[in-house]
């Protein structure tokens, strides 16, 4: 026997646009959507739940993680009450509720956490650069360069990226072991045998690497192929900044010493050439989700909530002014490339802190956990068969 | 006996000769005796076809007419007409069906179709020639009718009857007017009060001199038959004198200290034994319940004078021509620990709701003295039922959700829980339910296999289902309040109604009409008309619409100061009548009496009362009685032509 609490739809609207009390459960949303299945209604289930307040379900819930926003449903409801933005605002929600320190839910409610939270990380940035920053040579390299690593030197940074990606680790992994606690563990119907967990593991790898789940949308669609054509290309772009980033992840908190060099390489170097590549696919990106949300051309475009800006700004600035620096490195402008570099980690640094484990950019873990966890219980439930 | 009959034989378009070899009907007949002309005709209801006919009928001098086309049901009217403008009487034209009973029953054997169409319109003409002209029966009526219950639907068919020019004995039970809708007050869908309406109608009532409005009345008895009906009414005394002291009965009222449960208010208040059911009701003149007086009695004594203690029931007989029952409906009563109801503190019907709104102060819906935040509807109870009343009470969803709708413009937040079955806010009001939904009430709704349980959980009464809407869960909700949305009952006295007036009940106990589309407000018994929820669950503006027609029909059947029978009766041949009395008992409609024709006993037919059924026919142990348009001779003479080969 289930409880109910429809005063939860008050603190869902904090999370995203939608009317909830639109719906007339008519189910138009789960005749449409790719995901839906006989076994599970989506995202009807998970619209009733909310209408409701059945929070238990909800956050034992996989199902919102598995949507890519289509659009569908929204176009498709005859009562203008935007599901996909509901399971958009779900996946906010559910960030917050996956977070044990309770400062996703702060930032993602909150105009005020989220900005103090970036300004006091910037500072503190800029107070390690005061207390801890090498003198600004202002002699070139032989090859005409600026002489970053004295000023910032590779390896003492390296040690504060690898500080940071521990607290991210840290972070991020419990959360990603709350999600898998509230939607596994405590789940009943279903007991996973142990080997699932790596028989399934390529899933992660897989839809981590490709974000293949994308080709789901818009699956039953009439007008299908101008449908797909447009799915493809923002798959594409998707991909191309996910792998830009990740790339560039890898490289600043992975090889550091190799990534921020004073000696310049020619533009075939590896270094450089991936560095283009990663930027590249930055900018491309955010270019193309940018203007996106100002047309508001796609369903998923539509609403954006504040958070949503936050991280294309900050992703923004941080591209840019890591551009910033190289040019400057390069053409050999010590205080231009200082200063900027100064900006470069004020920005990047509270950028990671908070949109990795706290806000949108968990995403990025969450979305493979979400889909090799679910095919983990599908195909645990196929062995109970 | 008819010796120049002329008898058509339709081919419907291919509609019956598709299957019926007219040409060899035609063959079989022609040379019958009696028949002087035989014709196939492509529709026999064309204009021209109709035309045809008159002309034979006239050259021809056709003395009988037969038509061999569909039912009667359907063209019986039309060749009659055909017959008397051939100056024809129409009793002399007999309707022969071979499609519903020919070609469309045996399109599957064309060859039986045939043979069974021959011996139809064989035996039709052996009717035919044995038919006797008849008249139709003209009875002079009174101009008068009696509407029986002053609420909405009784006081604007009284209304609408007087404005006519009719004269209206307008009889109601209580001693005030309005009837059900008084206690809504708040009307749903409008923003209007039901106080307001009734004002105006009974304005307007008493404005009219040829209305007279009966209070504390009932109907005990009636006799005779449509037009001419005598009614007796028994009028029970107020002990108020119409022109009392305000100032005395003032002064009563406040002395008085006996309090009974006011059934105006299902027993949610108290009234006193001196006592108007709420401060707005009509006429604005006291009733003094003596019954329940116990030791007021002394006091009511003491102001003997401003009092019409004297006075007894009265009984007067009124002449009528014809009756509206307008006497509205119950709210279902769900049976104690139906639901909760009576056991659980917070449980209470629709009916109940809507006076605890009217009686909670500004600002607060206050129940047992507690702020009610939270409202919980359970739909459809004592409607829609697997056994029981199957019927949809029809006003319950919309104005359950109208109500929630108004109650938020007058109170503070009120959260509604929807537990339904079906929804059906139909027509026009579809709006609220979607309005509903914006304002934040939430549906839930379950199958009616599964009917939702209200039981105490942890101390408060509480609903659980299984919700549909819900992929089948089961739900359970506390409200502070839980309305179960009753729905329509017949009034607690409809059989006694019903036995005065003879008034026809169907499977629902409602009253039943004579023909759900085409008679809609009449009943089987000549000049009983129904209006309002006494027919069946209605809303307001349903009852008034009903009422509209019937006091239309019964103007129609009554200005003209006489009323047009029907000559199909049954006739009494005295040469054979022994007087045994069985017909009378047999009379469905009390048409027969006996009679004393010089020391020789006679049964009777009331012309007026006898719907020429034919029961008493059957019964009678000497052949006495013939019924009109059916006589033996023309029965035997069919029967005759139809087993002969």
């Amino acid at each position: 026997m289930s409880k109910i609490n429809p005063e939860f739809a008050d603190t869902l609207a904090k999370y995203g646009a939608f009317d909830i009390t639109a719906c007339f459960n008519c189910g138009t949303c789960t005749s449409i959507c790719s995901l839906s299945d006989e076994d599970n209604f989506f995202p009807r289930k998970m619209i009733r739940a909310s209408v409701l307040g059945q929070t238990d379900k909800i956050d034992s819930s996989l199902e919102p993680w598995l949507c890519y926003y289509c659009g569908e449903c929204s176009t498709s409801c005859p009562r203008e009450a935007n599901p996909g933005e509901l399971m958009m605002s779900l996946r906010r929600y559910l960030t917050a509720r996956y977070d044990w320190t309770g400062l996703s839910a702060k930032f993602y409610t909150s105009k005020l956490w989220e900005l103090g939270a970036i300004i006091l990380l910037a500072l503190f940035v800029l107070v390690m650069f005061i207390l801890f920053a090498g003198p600004m040579d202002t002699t070139l390299t032989d090859q005409g360069g600026v002489k970053l690593n004295t000023f910032a030197p590779a390896k003492v940074v390296h040690i504060a990226d690898w500080l940071m990606a521990a607290s991210l680790v840290f972070f991020l992994t419990g959360n990603v072991f709350r999600m898998y606690w509230r939607t596994i563990v405590k789940d009943e119907s279903v007991k996973i045998p142990f080997k699932l967990y790596f028989t399934e593991a390529w899933k992660f790898v897989f839809h981590f690497a490709t974000q293949w789940q994308f080709s789901k949308c818009g699956d039953k669609i009439d007008d299908g192929e101008k449908k797909k054509e447009k799915t493809s290309t923002y798959w594409i772009i998707h991909l191309f900044l996910m792998t830009g980033y990740v790339l560039l992840l890898i490289m600043i908190v992975g090889f550091l010493n190799w990534f921020q060099t004073e000696e310049i390489h020619p533009w075939w170097h590896p270094q450089r050439l991936l560095g283009y590549y990663a930027t590249t696919g930055l900018f491309v990106g955010l270019i193309y989700f940018t203007v996106q949300r100002i047309k508001k051309s796609s369903e998923k475009a539509k609403f954006t909530h504040y958070t949503d800006w936050t991280f294309l700004v900050l992703l923004f600035l941080t591209t840019l002014t890591g551009i910033m620096v190289h040019i400057f490195r390069i053409t050999g402008l010590p205080y231009a490339t200082y200063y900027i570099y100064v900006i470069h980690l004020m920005v990047l640094f509270p950028m990671l802190m908070i949109e990795v484990p706290f806000s949108k950019w968990s995403h990025l873990a969450y979305r493979p956990f979400a889909i090799y966890f679910s095919n983990v219980k599908i195909a645990a439930k196929k062995i109970k068969k | 006996m008819k010796q120049k009959i002329g008898v058509y034989i339709c081919q419907c378009g291919s509609n019956i000769s598709d299957y019926v070899d007219v040409d060899k009907v035609l063959d079989s007949v022609k040379d019958l005796e009696g028949v002087s002309l035989v014709k196939i005709t492509m529709f026999s209801c064309s204009d021209s076809t109709q035309n045809e006919m008159v002309d034979d009928i006239k050259n021809e001098d056709l003395d009988g007419l037969v038509v061999a086309s569909c039912s009667p049901k359907l063209h019986l009217p039309t060749f009659r007409n055909v017959a008397i403008r051939g100056g024809l009487n129409p009793y002399n034209y007999v309707q022969v069906n071979i499609r519903e009973q020919g070609s469309w029953a045996h399109s599957d054997n064309p060859k039986k179709a045939t043979e069974k169409a021959i011996q139809l319109v064989k035996a039709g003409i052996e009717r035919t020639k044995y038919s006797n002209a008849l008249e139709k029966t003209v009875i002079p009526s009174e101009k008068a009718v009696a509407v029986i219950g002053a609420g909405i639907a009784g006081m604007k068919a009284a209304i609408e009857l007087a404005d006519m020019g009719l004269s209206v004995y307008l009889i109601e039970k209580d001693f005030f007017v309005g009837g059900r809708i008084t206690q809504w007050e708040d009307l749903c869908t409008v923003e209007e009060l039901a106080s307001d309406t009734v004002t105006r109608l009974y304005d307007e009532v008493k404005s009219k001199d040829n209305l007279t409005l009966f209070l504390g009345a009932t109907a005990e008895n009636m006799s005779g038959s449509v037009g001419n009906f005598k009614l007796t009414i028994n009028i029970r005394p107020r002990y108020i004198k119409s022109d009392f002291n305000k100032d005395k009965i003032e002064e009563l009222t406040g002395k008085c200290k006996t309090l009974t449960p006011n059934e105006f208010d299902f027993g949610l208040t108290k009234r006193k034994i001196v006592f108007k059911t709420y401060p707005g009701a009509l006429p604005d003149i006291p009733v003094v319940d003596i019954k329940n007086a116990g030791d007021d009695i002394n006091i009511i004594n003491e102001f003997k004078d401003h009092l019409d203690l004297d006075r007894k029931d009265e009984s007067i007989t009124v002449d009528i021509g014809s009756v509206i029952l307008a006497t509205g409906s119950d709210p279902y009563t769900p049976k104690v620990g139906e639901l909760g109801y009576k056991e659980i503190d917070n449980v209470v019907t629709f009916q109940e709701f809507k006076r605890i709104i009217e009686l909670s102060p500004n600002g607060k819906l206050k129940y047992n003295g507690k702020d009610i935040k939270s409202v919980g509807y359970i739909y459809c109870v004592g409607s829609c039922q697997a056994e029981g009343n199957m019927y949809c009470s029809r006003f319950c969803c919309t104005c359950a959700i109208s109500t929630s709708l108004s109650i938020n413009k007058r109170f503070e937040k009120i959260r509604f829980y929807h537990v339904y079955k079906h929804i059906r806010t139909y027509g026009k009001q579809e709006v609220l339910y979607d309005q509903a939904g914006r304002q934040g009430d939430i549906f839930f709704k379950f199958d009616e296999d599964e009917e939702p349980v209200v039981s105490m959980v942890d101390g408060e009464g509480t609903i659980t289902f299984n919700d549909l809407l819900t992929d089948g869960e089961e739900i359970s909700v506390s409200p502070d309040l839980i309305v179960l949305v009753t729905g329509m009952v017949p009034r607690d006295d409809y059989k006694r109604v019903a036995e005065v007036f003879k008034a026809p009940i169907g499977r629902d106990k409602f009253f039943n009409e004579a023909h759900p589309k085409l008679r809609p407000v009449e009943t089987v018994i000549d000049g009983i008309m129904i209006a309002g929820a006494s027919q069946g669950p209605k809303s307001i503006s349903e009852s008034t619409k009903s009422a509209l027609s019937a006091a239309s029909k019964a103007d129609a059947l009554l200005h003209k100061g006489e009323i047009e029978l029907e000559p199909t009766l049954a006739m009494i041949d005295t040469s054979l009548c022994e007087g045994s009395g069985l017909c009378i008992q047999a009379c469905p409609f009390n048409a027969i009496t006996m009679i004393d024709a010089g020391g020789k006993k006679l049964a009777q037919v009331e012309k007026s009362a006898c719907k020429g059924c034919g029961w008493c026919l059957a019964v009678c142990p000497h052949d006495a009685i013939e019924l009109a348009g059916y006589t033996n001779n023309e029965m035997e003479g069919m029967i005759e032509s139809l087993i002969t080969v």
